[in-house]
């Protein structure tokens, strides 16, 4: 029984600008579209249309055998889906907040990240949902969970920082045979900033491909995420003192594209690295010595990063604000970083 | 997504299976028998593990498997069984070679070693390996497969095989939960067991009531008894009428069963086997495990190289170039892990 068309899946169609919000739903609607074999699970996804409305009106259209309204465990659903993908189809679970991923850990990295490994088979499957600070949503909502992550072979992890990217890196996480755990910055789903024009054509950015943001050859500023906007910020700052930094935007932390990194700071001798994820065994740590080992010999300075504190994320504003870095600490910690 | 009523699944009545389905069940129980005393020899020597002499396989998984559809090309259904339960293996068309190369970790073995003992993933033949069923993820597992042929409206079906231990943890309640809730085609079957995990005294009627699953209750003997409540069960899950937990009760004597004496005198009381047709049966099951037996002492280790097999279908994840002397960024294509020097 065809449906009416949601607003919010058809921007590119009206030739509108999508946010990432937007950008995200347009990606999951037409690889449903494509593929018979994408079906949804996740709590509320359904007849709610997802907590952040990502699916609104995809219950209607699908049907409830593509679009599985879930009981309330993560884990459970999140097994259902490696069940399934041994099956061969390829769903997308949806984590109403990414904090509350943590059930589903076991299932994800003894089960699913080894089970090509373990002769298994492949394991397409796509783990989506909003993460990060910045909306007052306290300890419980407001977590960045990829280095709960990045340690496990067997798993790739993207990160977008802009709509188009966003579409074209979803429409490839779910056309991977690989398990892809996708992070979405709830501070970029309806930013007014962010909103853009997509391309008309059915595109895919491939995993594993940073992109330069900001061309420059003072330093070079690697990050992700709604830090990628941060850094411009703090790039255009620095560019009215005459320093020109390079943003590279990640977009998909592994598998790092520690080529693009280097071939970066291999031009511009300067390091730093921003993310809002918590300092210790952030993903800085692993790109710094990555850096070392392969680009010693170029760098002019040391290795800096710019991260929140190492501390749960706090409820009050004042303290969320102090907890996570800005433009300032940016700033900062780049002009410091060029007069090395 | 509305559960149906939960109630009492029809469970197998006693009638002889037939002389064929009996001959089949005698002689992968008598398979498996053999395998354990293979393994009992085998155990410490040419580089097997010593614990590999307490190896057991529960035969009544053997019977759980055979009951469900069985193909060897990804069309059949899919079945875990727990710790101790290899039995589907054998079941689903795995040789007494292919398992004793699984079990004992050879390089020549389906994961290449990468994969062994107690745990088989075979997704085309059916097997669900149990190595990562830690706090019920297989029932979560299964279920996830379930509600995939049922979407597709497949003649298939999953089964979990589990130890009442299960029940301990949350993940198998949020299979059953999400099973019940999507009215997957799966069939979970518990055993009693007597050790400690087994001393969980929850009544599974009213577990199943709660996750509006159908219910019933078998003892391991008769096997066909067995036998014909995981049919009947597959049956309504294939008809769309939802999941069943079996509770397989312990009834005293597994020990009997364990070495097939009460189902040979079964075979030959009611389903007109002669003791020279059982003995033809124990004499080609021996002869094949016997062979695979001597073959295995001939079969390679895994190699280093075997660790470097894909981890992302993308490919081989790149070499550890730290170790290389002098170190290179750029590794070489021809990377051998052999040339290392931890290699032995």
């Amino acid at each position: 029984m065809p449906s009416e068309t949601p607003s919010h899946v058809a921007r590119t169609r009206s030739g509108e600008p999508a946010t990432l919000l937007e950008a995200i739903s347009e990606a999951l609607w037409e690889e449903m579209e494509r593929d018979e074999r994408v079906f949804l699970l996740g709590e509320d996804i359904g007849a709610y249309g997802g907590a952040f409305k990502v699916t609104r009106g995809f219950l209607e259209r699908f049907g409830p055998s593509r679009v599985i309204d879930t009981p309330i465990s993560e884990g459970g659903f999140t097994g259902a889906a490696a069940g399934a993908a041994h099956m061969g189809l390829r769903p997308v679970v949806e984590m109403q907040f990414m904090d509350f991923i943590s059930p589903a850990y076991d299932v994800l990295t003894n089960y699913i990240a080894t089970s090509l490994y373990r002769g298994a088979g492949p394991m397409p499957l796509v783990v989506r949902g909003p993460v990060g600070g910045g909306n007052r949503g306290g300890p419980f909502h407001s977590q960045n969970v990829e280095m709960a992550f990045f340690h496990t072979p067997g798993l790739k992890i993207v990160y977008p920082s802009n709509p188009r990217d966003a579409k074209g890196l979803l429409k490839s996480a779910i056309r991977d045979d690989n398990p892809v755990i996708f992070e979405e910055h709830k501070g970029l789903y309806r930013a007014p900033h962010c909103r853009e024009v997509l391309p008309a054509e059915d595109y895919a950015i491939p995993l594993g491909s940073a992109r330069t943001a900001l061309e420059g050859d003072d330093l070079t500023i690697v990050t992700y995420g709604l830090m990628v906007h941060r850094s411009l910020e703090a790039a255009a700052e620095l560019a009215r003192d005459g320093i020109r930094a390079e943003v590279i935007d990640l977009r998909t932390l592994l598998p790092l594209d520690e080529e693009a990194i280097a071939d970066s700071l291999k031009r511009t001798g300067k390091l730093l690295i921003v993310h809002e994820d918590t300092r210790t065994g952030g993903i800085a740590g692993e790109i710094a010595i990555r850096m070392n080992e392969q680009a010693f010999e170029w760098l002019d300075g040391p290795i800096l990063r710019v991260t929140a504190i190492d501390s749960p994320v706090p409820f009050s504003g004042e303290l969320e604000d102090y907890f996570l870095p800005g433009v300032r600490d940016v700033v900062i910690a780049a002009r410091y970083l060029v007069e090395y | 997504m509305t559960p149906g009523p939960a109630g009492h699944a029809p469970t197998g009545h006693h009638a002889p299976l037939g002389a064929q389905a009996t001959s089949d069940l005698l002689y992968l129980g008598f398979q498996a028998r053999f395998l354990e005393a293979g393994l009992r020899d085998l155990a410490g020597s040419e580089g097997l593990h010593p614990g590999l002499a307490d190896f057991r396989i529960d035969t009544r998984s053997i019977v759980l498997a055979r009951a469900m559809r069985c193909a060897t090309d990804g069309t059949g259904d899919l079945c875990h069984a727990g710790p101790l339960a290899p039995g589907p293996a054998l079941a689903f068309g795995a040789t007494p070679l292919e398992f004793l190369r699984h079990v004992a970790g050879k390089g020549t073995s389906p994961a290449s070693a990468r994969e062994g003992g107690l745990d088989w993933t075979d997704v085309r033949r059916g097997m669900i390996g149990s190595g990562a069923a830690r706090g019920g993820t297989a029932t979560q597992v299964l279920a996830g497969a379930a509600l995939a042929f049922g979407n597709r409206g497949e003649d298939r079906a999953a089964m979990v095989f589990e130890g009442r231990v299960a029940l301990q943890s949350g993940g198998w309640h949020e299979g059953m939960n999400l099973a019940g809730a999507v009215r997957a085609p799966l069939i979970v079957v518990v055993a009693a067991r007597r050790t400690a995990g087994g001393s969980v005294h929850a009544d599974l009627e009213a577990v199943a009531l709660s996750y509006g699953v159908a219910f019933a209750q078998v003892g391991a003997e008769p096997p066909e008894h067995l036998f014909r409540t995981v049919a009947a069960a597959r049956r309504r899950a294939v008809h769309g009428e939802g999941p069943t937990l079996i509770e397989l009760v312990h009834v005293g004597n597994e020990e009997r069963w364990a070495s097939h004496d009460a189902f040979a005198e079964r075979a030959t009381a009611e389903d007109g086997l002669s003791e020279p047709d059982l003995d033809a049966i124990r004499r080609a099951a021996a002869a094949g495990v016997e062979h695979a037996v001597d073959r295995l002492a001939k079969e390679p280790g895994p190699t280093a190289r075997d660790a470097l097999a894909p981890v992302c279908t993308d490919g081989p994840p790149p070499p550890p170039w730290t170790r290389r002397d002098p170190p290179a960024p750029d590794t070489p294509a021809s990377y051998d892990p052999a040339e290392q020097p931890h290699a032995e």
